[in-house]
């Protein structure tokens, strides 16, 4: 069975509005994986200190932002979670406005390579990050995710 | 002479793991071999861990301390990543 199937959930893909700023965008990001037991709560306030410390380092390009922190501050089960935002968010004044959030919960430093490559694939095509910035529900992501991997 | 690159970003989990992935096929393309590429956050980004690092903008002043650096400004380009590797392989 591909990793994808263990590492990503259809209830941990979310679409919402929008949010108010970038820390409530890590709390909706992260939410999922903490209702599921994937991570402990303090998981939001760790990446969110991370954040005021070193920057939105996860911010990968327009649109897209691999929220995620270390190993070690909180993470339960290794697991994915994505949620799209209708509305742009940014992480800093003079960054990109990112509306695609993968949040990854690593156990390790390995082990998500997959789904990581796969991530890396989806959107280094510019239709199929379109594809899902548009997505009208949250099967359609779900799909596309699995069908990248 | 590169023989090791360390791609490093906050938690050496992530984006740091994309750019290795990244940086291990740019070194295919350009003709490339016997090269070690690791990821791993930026508290192991130390002289001498790595002949070459690679980093995203924003962690940019973080490492200023170190000898040869690549700062990506977007970390999903690999155009952007490519033409500054080549130069560096061409020192």
């Amino acid at each position: 069975m591909k990793e994808i199937y263990n590492m990503l959930k259809l209830e941990n893909v979310r679409i919402l509005p929008g949010v108010k700023d970038w820390k409530e965008a890590i709390h909706v990001a992260v939410q999922p994986l903490v209702d599921g037991g994937y991570c402990e709560p303090r998981y939001i306030d760790e990446i969110i200190k991370n954040t005021e410390k070193l920057g939105p380092y996860y911010v990968l390009c327009e649109n897209l932002a691999l929220v995620h922190g270390s190993t070690d501050q909180g993470v339960l089960k290794r697991q994915i979670a994505i949620t799209l935002l209708r509305e742009p968010v940014k992480f800093k004044e003079d960054g990109c406005d990112v509306r695609i959030m993968v949040t990854l919960a690593a156990t390790d430093p390995e082990s998500h390579m997959e789904v990581l490559q796969a991530m890396s694939e989806l959107f280094s095509d510019p239709e199929s990050m379109n594809r899902v910035l548009e997505a009208s529900s949250e099967k359609e992501i779900y799909d596309l995710f699995v069908e990248a991997a | 002479m590169i023989k090791s690159v360390m791609c490093c970003c906050g938690s050496g989990l992530g984006s740091s793991m994309l750019v290795r992935m990244n940086v291990e096929k740019t070194l295919q393309k350009i003709g490339v071999s016997g090269v070690s590429v690791t990821h791993s956050s930026l508290s192991d980004a130390a002289e001498g861990a790595a002949d070459l690092f690679v980093v995203g903008k924003d962690l940019e002043n973080f490492v200023k301390h170190l000898p040869r650096v690549v700062v990506l400004n977007n970390i999903m380009d690999k155009a952007e990543l490519e033409t500054k590797l080549k130069a560096e392989f061409e020192k």
